[in-house]
């Protein structure tokens, strides 16, 4: 259940992110501060797009799962508290051994959107006025769940929202009518400020493209973490 | 609507196969949980004498309109009534709760409860997805333990194992769809064949453990209620509701996880440390793994899967046995124990019990192979995992001992001649109702009396942190005590609204333990935790929070926290008094009940050890006032004056309004708490208390 579940690339070989980054390597087009990325080849065009200046940390080692997360994500986007409107989702099996007994699948904002590259309307776009955030103008959706599809991750992280009829993604809280505080890139993420055990955390740089998704160590500075006796974390002082 | 409730409740009749709904609106001003439970068992349970086994018990799931929303343990406490299995000399109409995820799926499909009526004539199984609501053939579950069961189940909704992708549940594009898998609440292998020892559990270990409910499921030939919601919760004021999340966040870990508060310096409510890891083997890596919503997540998961959603008594009914064969380490037995216990569905309270009394009878020659008490368990084992399957073994299969104490404790003390005698030396430790000592009444009095005056062991910590564990963990480790025992007081007094006139609430000397302050926290204590605990469904591993160090000179956030996230959620301004009131309505219907069932004041009395033996061997350390001061004071040693008792118990029906002679209430009371009704049915059975 690990987040490195990737479809294949139709008619390859190939894995999604295999075929995409088989093109210039891992991290390549990944620059930092808002320059335009490099070109990513695709068959008939070129989708050259700025880097987010937002992206979610996760510490899956810390997550205790108890989906406050979601809770909150649905909350202030849509007014009410529901599973299938979070744009995060925490998937886990009692049943399973830590560390995989949960995964935290959190929209990477990635450096090559194919969400939005898949988009026909420009529904799925960059937002140049919130930080480059990868994000959807409901207004333009036509329900066509491309976007949806092309998501390299299990599970998608673009999600069908069966009640306002539009596909929907994180925004790093750059539109969240029902919460009082700013978000987006410039702000806060509701998600970052409700996590009771701290494992989710928010960075203006580029992570490092790698199989764990931006799974770090939030261990924190001091040694509390491991003081708990959670041994499992990497950190400062363990 | 946009006040946090589903609108409706899930209403099964097994006899005739039939789903129906209840309007939840119909039972709102009692809240939610226990409130509504209780209120629909009045409704719905004609014969409140019959035995729990009867097809005509009534077994009500409630959540609360705080289930599936993010208020700190409140997002998904689940609560589970009606005649239970456990007590004696008979099974009272009872409670147990568990926690995980279960009333967060329940009521994002759409429901505040589910009730539970009849009997089916096959072994069956509740399938809720949304609005789609049926039976399911168990035939093939029925002997499955309770691990295999949810397995099992999680495969028939989701159509074999789930890939972690988006799951349409109703196959058309705006249907709803889910990552998540089904919430299960089950029963164990063949659960009717030790129905009063038998819990009911929800994924790896989230229990509903007393009260025998799994016995009581297997009455009704029910297996399991599984539920998956794809729909979502309505709140009154989102914007108050993030605030005091967020506001809540600097009582707990979360808000000073670079600096918390030190382990040893004392066990709180909301602001103690997240996890079970200290119960693994060492070097065995884990993460503390919680219930949804929650601010502090208890149990744990770790890399072995052994113990996974396990906590506290899961694991200590073996610890201190581990222990002692180990050399003093814990070993990988204590977390069999837990993973055992929860996969057959055992409640570990008995076992906790179980252990001491059973060392006491091999020790004494009685019990073992060709003893008076023929056994051919291997107590040579004793400790190990080994010893763990043989022994929960024999219970579920009826083998060797085990056909004695799948009736339970009490009634296999009974059958082996030896109840009076090993309830009157206290080595079979059932302090009342046949319940087994889980605070000692000699020592902690609260716990015992509010356990006496009900139905069960209360299992409810408001009290029991600040009174019991931190005073004998300061005191036993010689250290100056972060909270003095005269500040505890003057902290707890100033919080108990609406009592706030009366200093003396946590007097545990020999004198307070009799005293009308006394009967006033307990009485206190019954209705919070009817109310906030039961009804609307705060957890009570994190509320009360009477003292927290991180609080302004260590207060804690009760009774601010309570209303505000109630008036976030629901819309309602209702004042903490006002909602002691509710609890105070829901606690006298309760006891209207056990009256029914024929309950009197002779009859609450605590098994002879506690009156008999001295407690020990302790360290007991208790807050008390004496000699016109607050200490924390040595109590090893105490018993229960008879007499005494008997005149605190006088005390608590005057406080609480009940006939002094029967301990029923009066028609006084019940009517100026909007139960007249309830008072003409304990007329009708000339058991309504005299004025």
């Amino acid at each position: 259940m690990a987040d490195n579940d990737i479809k294949k690339a139709e008619g390859t070989q190939l894995s999604r992110r295999q075929f995409i980054t088989g093109v210039g390597g891992v991290g390549v087009g990944a620059l930092l501060g808002g320059v335009l990325t490099q070109g990513f080849l695709a068959p008939d065009k070129v989708f050259a797009v700025p880097a987010s200046q937002g992206y979610l940390l996760v510490d899956t080692k810390k997550c205790a799962g108890c989906t406050t997360c979601m809770m909150v994500c649905s909350l202030t986007h849509h007014g009410q508290v529901s599973y299938a409107l979070s744009r995060i989702q925490i998937t886990q099996d009692s049943f399973r051994s830590f560390p995989d007994d949960l995964s935290m699948n959190q929209c990477r904002q990635c450096p090559y959107p194919a969400c939005a590259d898949a988009c026909p309307t420009g529904a799925n776009h960059v937002d140049a006025a919130n930080g480059n955030v990868r994000t959807i103008d409901a207004a333009k959706c036509i329900g066509c769940e491309r976007c949806i599809n092309a998501c390299p991750f299990t599970p998608s992280r673009v999600e069908w929202n069966g009640v306002e009829k539009t596909a929907q993604k994180c925004d790093l809280c750059a539109d969240t009518p029902f919460w009082n505080t700013d978000g987006g890139p410039g702000g806060k993420q509701a998600c970052v400020e409700a996590c009771p055990m701290k494992a989710l955390s928010f960075t203006s740089s580029v992570p490092v493209q790698s199989e764990k998704g931006y799974d770090v160590d939030l261990g924190h500075t001091s040694t509390a973490w491991s003081d708990f006796g959670f041994t499992g974390v990497r950190g400062k002082g363990r | 609507m946009a006040n946090g409730y589903a609108g409706k409740i899930l209403k099964v009749d097994l006899t005739t196969k039939t789903i129906g709904e209840i309007s939840t609106s119909k039972y709102e001003e009692w809240g939610g949980g226990h409130g509504i439970g209780s209120a629909i068992f009045w409704d719905l349970c004609e014969d409140k004498t019959i035995d729990g086994t009867d097809p005509k018990n009534v077994i009500t799931i409630m959540g609360s309109p705080l289930s599936g929303t993010f208020t700190p343990g409140g997002g998904a406490r689940t609560e589970v009534q009606g005649i239970g299995l456990q007590s004696s000399p008979r099974g009272w109409f009872t409670r147990s709760n568990f926690g995980g995820r279960f009333s967060t799926q329940l009521k994002y499909a759409g429901w505040d409860g589910i009730v539970l009526l009849g009997r089916s004539d096959k072994q069956v199984w509740l399938n809720i997805v949304d609005g789609k609501v049926t039976l399911e053939d168990a035939s093939a579950l029925w002997g499955l333990d309770t691990w295999s069961a949810q397995k099992k189940i999680r495969a028939s909704v989701l159509g074999a194992d789930p890939t972690g992708d988006w799951e349409s549940m109703s196959g058309s594009r705006d249907g709803g769809r889910s990552t998540q898998r089904p919430a299960v609440l089950t029963c164990g292998p063949n659960a009717e064949k030790f129905g009063p020892m038998a819990s009911l559990v929800h994924d790896g270990g989230h229990g509903a453990g007393q009260g025998g409910f799994g016995g009581v499921f297997a009455s009704k030939n029910l297996k399991a209620v599984s539920v998956l919601g794809t729909g979502g919760v309505q709140v009154a004021d989102p914007n108050a509701l993030m605030d005091a999340r967020l506001w809540l966040r600097d009582y707990a870990i979360g808000g000073h996880m670079d600096n918390p508060y030190p382990n040893s310096g004392g066990k709180w409510p909301l602001a103690s440390l997240p996890g079970y890891s200290s119960a693994l083997p060492e070097g065995v890596s884990s993460r503390p793994a919680g219930c949804a919503a929650c601010i502090r997540n208890c149990p744990v998961r770790s890399e072995t899967g052994s113990g996974n959603d396990s906590m506290c008594v899961d694991f200590a009914w073996y610890m201190a046995h581990d222990r002692i064969a180990h050399k003093g380490k814990t070993s990988s037995a204590t977390a069999h124990g837990a993973d055992r216990a929860q996969q057959l569905g055992i409640n570990v309270y008995p076992l906790m019990v179980l252990m001491p009394w059973l060392d006491k009878l091999v020790q004494g020659g009685v019990l073992g192979k060709g003893k008076e008490i023929d056994s051919s368990l291997p107590f040579e084992a004793w400790g190990s995992a080994e010893f763990i399957d043989a022994l929960l073994g024999s219970i579920v299969n009826q083998t060797d001992i085990g056909k004695d104490l799948c009736l339970g404790l009490w009634q296999c003390a009974k059958k082996w001649g030896r109840l009076e005698q090993d309830l009157a030396s206290g080595i079979l430790a059932l302090q009342e109702w046949g319940y087994p000592d889980h605070y000692d009444a000699r020592i902690e009095a609260e716990w015992g009396y509010g356990s006496l005056m009900g139905d069960r062991d209360i299992n409810e910590h408001a009290f029991n942190w600040i009174c019991y564990w931190n005073p004998m963990l300061w005191i036993t480790a010689g250290v100056e005590p972060t909270v003095s025992a005269e500040r505890m007081a003057e902290i707890v007094a100033k919080k108990m609204v609406p009592l706030t006139d009366e200093p003396k609430l946590i007097d545990y000397s020999d004198e307070g333990i009799y005293s009308a302050a006394m009967a006033k926290t307990v009485a206190w204590h019954r209705h919070y935790t009817r109310y906030y605990t039961q009804s609307i469904a705060y957890c009570d591993w994190l509320f009360a929070d009477f003292v927290n160090p991180y609080g302004p000179d260590f207060e804690g956030v009760t009774p601010e926290a309570e209303p505000k996230f109630l008036a976030a959620v629901t819309g309602k301004s209702q004042s903490f008094e006002e909602g002691m009131e509710v609890g105070r309505r829901i606690w006298n219907l309760d006891r209207a009940i056990w009256v029914l069932q024929g309950r009197t004041r002779d009859i609450e009395v605590f098994a002879d050890y506690v009156y008999d033996v001295p407690a020990a061997p302790g360290p007991f350390v208790v807050p008390v006032f004496e000699n016109g001061a607050w200490s924390y004071k040595s109590v090893v040693g105490r018993k229960l004056d008879r007499a005494k008792v008997e005149d605190w118990k006088t005390k608590f029906y005057s406080v609480e309004g009940w006939d002094t002679k029967t301990g029923a209430p009066t028609r006084t009371t019940l009517e100026k708490l909007g139960l007249k009704n309830v008072a003409d049915a304990l007329e009708e059975t000339g058991k309504l208390g005299s004025e």
